[in-house]
């Protein structure tokens, strides 16, 4: 009985993370009728669909054992420097190469915090601090700092597109196109992680870099790699987060940095890397921001909602370090066992 | 030194080899650390003061930077007592604004009696403070959550409380306690920086010679070591995250005397930036190792570059880039220095690049 219920748990805690969700959605809908209708879902969907990728950037570094506050600078670099770049609402350039653009400055950015930390082994909290103070500071000095309001007509053009469009109480709710750029990424991360080489390497470097050194795994190069591929999944981000806005605010997304590292990591990736998964990491986007969403339907005031995020992470983390430092015990009692016979 | 005539004279060269090398070792980080800050602070101020004497130099400017300096400077010693024992702590901005709203409240709702009732609720912001840090040690210490992450949820819940509070509004108003201390100057020298300097010198004889200080290096330097000390790790954590919630208190204090307004978002880059000082200062971020001295020159040095930029009219986000570029040098620069010397202990051959270019 209790394998089967552990398989149901999952290896990072997936399976309680989504209990907690179908728990809280039941509560929440028995609580306001309004809460369990097809807009809800929809908003749910459309405010996690820029978290998202950049969570799939930050499960990534979290699992290689660092972490990353310079993501969202990044992200904003990217998508606004290609916005400025191309002309603005005078662009002729295709998406494709718009983004193409923008996951080339990505990348750049991202391999100046990978050189950094791989060649010199910093604590990748640090450089990424100094790196995020760079990239913003550069981007509104050198680049602009004006707000851009007309996007590249072939940017404007893809925010319109709608996936699905249903009627919620009487007005019309859409869900626009680009979820597919989260869902895609969510497949693509999936499959690198778990099917590559790279993607092993990257848990057993998080694991134990030493470990992964002495088992053939290139750990700099690898590294470098997953500061780059994290500065173009930002990049994807921030294009994204540019299209769904309709306009390019080179002040926006920095500061948000540490909620997205909360959902992470409270969607079962352990800080200490090795270990997340990205189901984990799906679910504790979709927990925060139905709890951001749904706070005000059942009468709570939106001011609460940090307040609330804050308190589940601390259950949180708080309940898998209980849970770690009593299989602990049951270590040491297993041992002292052993010794005794 | 005190070796017993009995034992052999072997062990005594040993023993005294042993202690002069410690201390060589001790003077020469304490030193590298704070040296290296100084020369920073003299070159900074040198540099904009050369460039703009006019404007860099005047008392009004000078002024600013001693009367800026100790809000970040105390957040900024609280965030190095947590990285000392090899943690981080990142709600010390959020319980600062805390206190202040606190304050800025309690100042509100006593009308005319406020500026009287002043000192009862200074205390009263502290004691919100100290909760608050004991929150956060309770978290680290007794369920055992990693400080980065118990101090990234208590931040969201005590910068969430404040939210709700103050319905995302300023606060105004502020007992006249603090704000005469906020105004008032001593010889010329602003009575906040003073206020810094003394908890500095606190904090320094805290670590120095106390025996929770000792108790914190060692956490820091070695867990399992102190543990084998027969140090409990439970009440040395506990009383740190108290510590700092009580600077973080201070500290709140600091941002009401300067200017009487309170809310739930200021100094919102603060809690980024009190890392960068403390990184700075010479605090290694895995534990163990900090100077206060160096930690308030670090502080001072960000100070005097950012009021420098503005004398010279360059943007703040000018200032940005320099503040990163200098975290960044100044880290490379000392883990090329740590190679070295690991590498130039024996007689060594000359491997490896000798100083990379720094590619920044």
């Amino acid at each position: 009985m209790s394998a089967r219920l552990m398989a149901l748990r999952g290896s990072n805690n997936e399976g309680v993370l989504a209990a907690v969700l179908v728990v809280l959605i039941v509560a929440m809908s028995l609580v306001s009728p309004s809460f369990f209708t097809v807009g809800t879902l929809f908003a749910v969907i459309r405010s996690s669909i820029v978290p998202v990728i950049f969570a799939l950037a930050v499960l990534i570094v979290i699992i290689s054992g660092g972490i990353d506050v310079s993501f969202a600078a990044i992200a904003i670099f990217a998508a606004y420097t290609t916005v400025k770049l191309s002309g603005a609402g005078g662009s002729t350039a295709s998406l494709v190469v718009l983004t193409l653009l923008a996951l080339g400055i990505g990348a750049v950015l991202g391999l100046v915090n990978g050189g950094l930390i791989a060649r010199f082994r910093l604590p990748t909290l640090i450089v990424t601090l100094g790196t995020q103070s760079v990239f913003k500071g550069a981007l509104l000095a050198y680049i602009g700092s004006r707000y851009i309001a007309a996007l590249p007509p072939s940017m404007d053009r893809a925010g319109k597109h709608d996936l699905v469009t249903a009627h919620s109480g009487g007005s019309p709710v859409s869900v626009s196109l680009m979820v597919l750029v989260p869902v895609l990424l969510t497949v693509f991360v999936w499959w690198l992680l778990r099917n590559t080489m790279f993607g092993r390497g990257v848990y057993a470097i998080g694991g134990d870099t030493e470990a992964a050194r002495r088992a053939g795994f290139r750990v700099i190069r690898s590294q470098l790699l997953v500061y780059v591929l994290v500065g173009m999944l930002a990049a994807a981000g921030g294009v994204v987060y540019v299209i769904l806005g309709r306009n390019a605010n080179p002040q926006d997304l920095v500061g948000s940095e540490l909620d997205i590292i909360a959902a992470v990591v409270l969607g079962g990736a352990s800080i200490f890397g090795g270990r997340g998964s990205v189901g984990g990491t799906l679910l504790g986007v979709l927990l925060v921001q139905l709890i951001n969403n749904s706070l005000l339907l059942v009468g709570v005031p939106t001011a609460w909602q940090r307040a609330a995020v804050g308190l589940l992470l601390v259950i949180g983390v708080g309940v898998q370090a209980a849970a770690a430092k009593r299989s602990r015990k049951r270590v040491f009692a297993h041992e002292d066992l052993e010794v005794a016979r | 030194m005190t070796a017993q005539k009995e034992q052999g004279s072997l062990r005594r060269v040993n023993a005294s080899v042993d202690e002069v090398a410690r201390s060589l070792v001790g003077r020469f980080q304490t030193n590298r650390g704070v040296r290296r800050m100084l020369v920073l602070v003299v070159v900074a101020f040198a540099l904009f003061a050369a460039l703009r004497p006019g404007v860099y130099l005047s008392t009004l400017n000078l002024q600013n930077i001693a009367v800026a300096a100790p809000e970040i400077g105390v957040l900024a010693i609280a965030q190095m007592l947590a990285m000392l024992t090899g943690g981080i702590d990142l709600s010390i901005v959020a319980v600062a604004n805390l206190t202040a709203i606190t304050i800025s409240t309690l100042y509100t709702a006593a009308g005319s009696r406020g500026d009287a009732l002043g000192p009862v609720f200074i205390l009263i912001g502290l004691v919100v403070a100290l909760v608050g840090g004991l929150v956060n040690g309770l978290l680290v210490s007794r369920v055992g959550i990693t400080p980065i992450l118990a101090t990234l949820a208590t931040m969201q819940i005590f910068n969430g409380l404040a939210v709700v509070w103050t319905g995302g509004r300023t606060l105004y108003g502020a007992p006249r306690v603090l704000t005469g201390v906020g105004n008032a100057t001593v010889g010329g020298i602003p009575v906040l920086f003073i206020a810094l300097l003394l908890v500095a010198a606190g904090i320094g004889i805290l670590i120095n010679r106390t025996a929770l200080g000792h108790k914190i290096q060692l956490q820091g330097a070695n867990p399992t070591a102190a543990a084998y000390s027969g140090i409990s790790s439970r009440r040395t954590l506990l009383g740190t995250y108290v510590m700092t919630g009580l600077l973080g208190g201070i500290a709140g204090m600091l941002f009401i005397a300067r200017n009487p307004t309170a809310s739930a978002d200021y100094g919102a880059s603060y809690t980024l930036l009190v890392i960068v000082i403390a990184v700075l200062g010479g605090t290694n971020p895995n534990g163990g190792f900090a100077t206060v001295t160096g930690v308030v020159l670090a502080a001072l040095t960000l100070q005097i570059v950012s009021s420098g930029f503005n004398a010279m009219r360059w943007s703040p986000y000018q200032y940005a880039v320099a503040q990163g570029l200098i975290l960044i040098v100044v880290m490379v620069s000392d883990q090329v220095h740590l190679r070295r010397r690991r590498r130039g202990t024996p007689p060594a051959l000359p491997v490896g690049p000798a100083t990379p270019p720094t590619p920044v």
